[in-house]
């Protein structure tokens, strides 16, 4: 092995393996040689490196605009006005315990990120599972395109698109008349099942390329060995290809969750009248015609303290050891 | 050779497929019917069809400068998130460091927090920190809402690399850094891939950060909810038509080069 | 077998590339004060583009349009601007302007300043709507109306609020929770607008139970509550619904297309508001949003383009001359159903606003 600790960088120089191009040139460079040489030889130089910038991005701009959001939270009043106090107060997170008119909606909602994460996970996979080893690799582009190119159209023109298909006199019900099934149109739309509908079809794809891009990488020729040991269909799919697949499950699912939780425009637009979900309580509280940002804030920090608690979970799968990147 | 998938349910795999491809499709080919609808408002039946709305929709300026807005967004957007992405996800799975875990669920703060509370909190802070409105603020907030989803693309794709991967490219006498570029990166491709769609998705359809950030150059999704605002119309179809077709020719155009270069 | 091979020389050029974009300090200072310049929040095609071409020639000053779809955003896009808002002119519906007003956002308008200031239509002139304790707060723009909306193929005519209630359109009406409390207050024989419940919040907090219950009650009529006008159209039009309270003007805009629908005042009556453009308190650009709202007030153009563009009545005087027949139609009223609107008034908004929230959540988490 290279060991760049105990020899001044200019005398790496000989050892350098000899590459074409632009990394060539920037790698037979004095100040590259300079700085890879400091990167190699200590520890704290190698951390700095690696945790500089992330850090001070996180703490600049994922925790700054929240603090702001949780410094609201905190106020009696906000925006200020004149005739009213803007002291500290907790009473904006009490309400939150105190009241079921905001708890329901808070847990219907993370129910609901649940459902629709197990259902995208058992529609999606085998799909993804299907481009990833059964199509031929020629044409796994093209079947991946064609699922991807429906996302491009933008959340509201799907949502509406949604509408268009299970509304009374959208394309499913006038087919169904159509063909005489039916006499009076099926309310499919603002109901459960509209909704679910509409917030997979929003959804699939967060679910979709991690899976593809987990399924692809487990080696064809050990589904092959584990066939020719005489593993059926389902036991493969269960010793082999699943455990194989653990990470693209488990980031997709982060990822759908994650999102499913905070879904806004689309409940509102699908919606039926029994369906108030978190997001939509937090929304009336700023758009409201009342002055609510300070609960709305609060709100808001509680349903981010509890999907943080969530991603924890989803790291303890995620995490373990840690790999050799450099 | 043997077809070692000839007992395996691969019907039902095909099966499924293609009715989740229907599934997604079909509704959409329905939005764009209705972009041929000589009416004011889209619903069945069409009746009389028209090319009028394109016709509009071609010769719309401020369309075409809402699109170009939008792609110079998303383009910056991809890049800058791509590469703060990638380095958190290092920092997460490389070292031993304490506080791993903190440091990954700050990493996903911006994805959980609801557009809304997010666009208002960015737009506070920006005028505490005092950086302008505009297209810079709008691809900042564009990129924080971003990098989560790079991050857990990335990280779950690391976690799985074979750790003697990059011992062998630093025996064959690589430094850290070339070893990093040419076989971890090479590597992530396919989760870099997904990031980098996931990137250009949330920020070409991002509306609400869009609108507390943004000067007085509409972009497309802004464009297109204020149209919205006025009635649902087919020349809106039209315009979500045209995207469609674009964003399809250009995959196309790509998928035919990564073929042709490859062979 | 690894399909991206091949795009990675290309990506990684990208990553490249991103350091610059990273690094780039704001390149794009703002514009937002300059003497030349008036930025205007405002909904889609409300200023056509003529009349914008028409003003930067004769006035040398540019017009900024940034395109708004809701009235929640803008309030919430200037209380976060605080001090220094990016913009001059916001467009506000009349429900919504007490919030803009107790939140400091808005400047009193010296209606001396506007020349054309009498180009007001009888109705709205001196606009007696905006003015509170003597100071006028906006330039009318457009009237409205909460009207009763039905499809005149499948659901009855009515008078009175009550058909909303009918067993007959179980699962086919569709409201704006808040609206709607008001309105079913006053169909109750109540103060929907909270004037007269100034010292008497006890009263006001049972005509508000009265009416919530009652809702509750006949919640197997709703199919959906809905916030934005566009909404309400898709569902008329996918008859997904056939009877609505509605805004007038999304729903004129369906009548004006050719739709079986209609709009009426019932007998319990309704509340009527005003959109209107309104100077931002602190406006960057005062001087230019004064001579602005100068132009636009001596075009009826202007009027009828909001007038097409939104579907609720032009303040400004001559615009019915502009329209053609069929907008015409679908803008007017029976007199005496006109009679029968009552203007939101700005009194005891805290109270109003407070308890209406609280019931129409109760209302949809019932």
């Amino acid at each position: 092995m290279l060991d760049t600790t105990t020899q001044p960088p200019s005398v790496g120089l000989s050892m350098v393996p000899h590459y074409a191009g632009w990394i060539g040139r920037t790698a037979r460079s004095g100040l590259y040689r300079h700085t890879i040489g400091l990167l190699v030889e200590s520890r704290r130089v190698r951390l700095a490196v690696l945790a500089g910038v992330p850090l001070v991005w996180i703490a600049m701009l994922h925790i700054g605009p929240i603090l702001q959001m949780a410094n609201i939270s905190l106020l009696a009043n906000y925006p200020p006005q004149p005739d009213k106090s803007s002291e500290y107060t907790l009473a904006n997170y009490a309400l939150f315990f105190s009241d079921r008119l905001y708890f329901l909606p808070f847990v219907r909602s993370l129910i609901f990120a649940a459902v629709v994460t197990i259902s995208t996970l058992v529609i999606v996979y085998p799909v993804a599972y299907y481009v990833a080893k059964v199509v031929q690799p020629k044409n796994r582009m093209r079947a991946l395109l064609l699922l991807l190119i429906p996302f491009w159209a933008g959340e509201l023109i799907r949502t509406f698109s949604v509408i268009m298909l299970l509304a009374n006199r959208g394309a499913l019900n006038v087919l169904l008349r159509e063909f005489g099934f039916i006499d009076r149109p099926i309310p499919m739309l603002y109901t459960f099942f509209s909704l679910s509908f509409g917030v997979i079809y929003l959804l699939a794809l967060y679910m979709l390329l991690p899976l593809y891009s987990a399924i692809e990488k487990i080696p064809t020729p050990l589904i092959h060995a584990a066939a020719d040991l005489g593993a059926g269909p389902l036991q493969r799919f269960r010793r082999v290809i699943l455990p194989l697949s653990k990470d693209g499950i488990v980031s997709g699912c982060s990822l759908v969750y994650l999102t499913a939780v905070g879904v806004f425009a689309a409940p509102l637009l699908l919606g039926g009248p029994n369906a108030v979900i978190f997001p939509e309580v937090i929304a009336t509280l700023f758009h409201g015609s009342n002055d609510k940002w300070p609960e709305g804030a609060a709100f808001s920090m509680i349903m981010l303290v509890v999907s943080l608690t969530t991603v924890g979970l989803f790291m303890r799968v995620v995490g373990g050891r840690s790999v050799r990147l450099m | 050779m043997r077809n070692y998938f000839n007992d395996l349910p691969k019907s039902a795999l095909g099966a499924s497929y293609w009715i989740f491809a229907v599934y997604l499709v079909l509704p959409l080919a329905l939005m764009t019917a209705m972009s041929f609808k000589d009416a004011n408002f889209i619903a069945f039946p069409i009746g009389n069809w028209t090319l009028s709305w394109y016709s509009k929709v071609v010769q719309d300026k401020q369309f075409l400068e809402a699109s170009l807005y939008s792609i110079g967004i998303a383009l910056a957007t991809t890049v800058s998130a791509t590469i703060i992405g990638v380095w958190i996800a290092l920092l997460v799975s490389a070292e031993n460091i304490w506080g791993k875990a903190v440091i990954f669920a700050l990493a996903c703060l911006p994805a959980v927090v609801p557009g809304l509370i997010n666009a208002i909190s960015m737009r506070i802070f920006i005028r505490a920190v005092d950086i302008p409105t505009g297209t810079f603020a709008i691809i900042l907030a564009h990129t924080v809402h971003a990098v989560p989803f790079v991050v857990i693309m990335v990280l779950t794709r690391l976690r799985s690399m074979p750790a003697n991967l990059v011992d062998a490219a630093r025996d064959l006498g690589a430094d850290p850094f070339i070893a990093f570029l040419r076989v971890t990166i090479p590597y992530l491709m396919p989760a870099l891939f997904g990031g980098m769609i996931f990137c250009v998705l949330t920020s070409i359809d991002d509306f609400v950060r869009t609108f507390f950030l943004g000067g007085y150059q509409p972009t497309l999704p802004m464009l297109i909810f204020a149209k919205v605002q006025g009635g649902m119309s087919p020349e809106i179809n039209a315009m979500a038509t045209i995207v469609l077709v674009v964003t399809t020719a250009i995959g196309l155009y790509a998928e035919h080069f990564t073929r042709r270069s490859r062979s | 077998m690894n399909n991206f091979d091949a795009t990675r020389r290309s990506a990684m050029k990208l990553l490249a590339a991103g350091a610059g974009v990273l690094a780039a300090p704001s390149i794009l200072r703002p514009a937002f004060a300059q003497s030349k310049v008036v930025n205007i929040t405002t909904y889609d095609k409300f200023v056509p583009q003529s009349f914008i071409d028409q003003f930067q020639k004769d006035t040398g000053i540019e017009v900024r349009i940034r395109l708004t779809d809701d009235q929640g955003k803008q309030y919430n896009l200037l209380t976060a601007e605080g001090a220094a808002p990016s913009t001059d002119i916001v467009t506000v519906t009349g429900h919504r302007l007490s919030q803009f007003m107790k939140s400091n956002l808005l400047a009193t308008l010296d209606t001396g300043r506007l020349k054309n200031w009498d180009k007001l239509a009888a109705a709205y002139k001196g606009a007696p709507q905006l003015t509170v304790g003597g100071k006028t707060f906006g330039v009318p723009l457009l009237a409205g109306f909460e009207g009763l909306v039905r499809n005149t193929e499948y659901a009855k005519a009515s008078d009175s609020w009550s058909i909303m209630f009918d067993d007959e359109n179980k699962n086919l009406t569709s409201y704006i929770v808040s609206d709607f409390l008001s309105i079913v207050m006053r169909y109750q024989g109540n103060d929907g607008d909270y004037v007269t419940y100034g010292d008497k919040p006890d009263v006001a907090q049972a005509a508000t139970n009265q009416a919530r219950d009652f809702l509750i009650q006949h919640k197997d009529k709703v199919r959906k509550y809905y916030d934005a006008g566009s909404e309400l159209q898709q569902m008329f039009v996918n008859e997904d619904i056939y009877l609505a309270q509605a805004w007038s003007g999304p729903a004129a805009k369906l009548v004006m297309d050719g739709h079986p629908i209609e709009i009426s005042v019932p007998k319990e009556g309704t509340f009527g508001f005003l959109y209107s453009f309104n100077i931002v308190n602190n406006a960057p650009n005062a001087d230019a949003a004064y001579t602005f709202l100068d132009a636009i007030l001596s075009s009826p153009e202007i009027g009828a383009a909001m007038t097409r563009q939104s579907g609720f009545s032009s303040a400004f005087e001559g615009v019915d001359k502009v329209l053609d027949d069929k907008e015409r139609a679908a803008l007017s009223l029976p007199p005496e159903q006109v009679e029968r609107i009552q203007f939101f008034s700005s009194v005891n908004r805290d109270m109003k606003n407070e308890m209406i929230d609280k019931a129409a959540a109760e209302i949809k988490a019932a």
